[in-house]
């Protein structure tokens, strides 16, 4: 599985990696990012996931070959 | 131009080029409408007492490009805009430059300055752009949620 993050997430990880690990939906995910770096907790918290050109709910099903974008609170303007 | 409020969906609504801003203005007239209500969001020199040198954008593009498009599609509905157009700046950006632009161009005023403030609200608070604040000692700050 693919991870893209973007702004302060970078702060706590690569702005792409690859996961090895097997998530099967987005709390899993979580988990095994907070396993790569503990102190992304507050931030992944206040974070929406999407794959594509849409969010996805916290039990949406992952696929093994998805690219999972992880989505910090906007700050635009 | 269009005259069915269509004519921004031919505008690229995330980009790394300076705003133009008059350009843009150009494109929002319409035999329909009385009002037009620009807003143009601009590098500030200072944040919380902070000297701001310069800021940086970015977006998560496809998503952001999407959602804008959708935040236009329904204010045009709910306001019945002749024409809504908004636009996004990303990379670094220096102090005064546009770094959004919304337009909003209806029959009257009183909706062309609501679904304007509408629009710039969400973009803000929904769209996946983030800025990241380079101050003067060196310093820089993602902004968790906009403080504006």
């Amino acid at each position: 599985m693919k991870i893209h993050v973007y702004a302060k997430l970078k702060d706590y990880f690569s702005p792409e990696f690859e996961l090895d690990a097997v998530a099967r939906n987005t709390d899993e995910l979580k988990l095994r990012l907070l396993e790569i770096n503990e102190e992304a907790r507050q931030i992944l918290d206040s974070c929406r996931f999407a794959i594509e050109e849409g969010f996805i709910d916290h039990d949406h099903k992952l696929k093994e070959n998805d690219t999972v974008i992880i989505i910090p609170p906007s700050s635009g303007g | 131009m269009e005259v069915n409020g269509s004519s921004s969906e031919t505008i690229e609504v995330i980009t790394a080029e300076p705003l133009d801003v008059v350009d843009l203005l150009s494109q929002a007239h319409h035999p329909g409408a009385g009002a037009v209500v620009l807003f143009s969001g601009e590098v500030r020199d200072s944040n919380k007492g902070r000297d701001v040198a310069c800021l940086e954008y970015e977006s998560y593009t496809p998503l952001a490009v999407k959602m804008i498009h959708d935040i236009l599609a329904e204010a045009r509905e709910k306001w019945g805009l002749r024409v809504a157009i908004a636009q996004h700046r990303i990379g670094r950006l220096s102090i005064g430059e546009s770094a959004v632009v919304v337009i909003t161009a209806a029959a009257h005023r009183h909706e062309a300055y609501e679904a304007n403030q509408h629009i710039i609200h969400r973009i803000k608070h929904e769209v996946p752009i983030w800025k990241c604040e380079y101050f003067s000692d060196g310093a820089h700050q993602w902004g968790n949620n906009c403080n504006c």
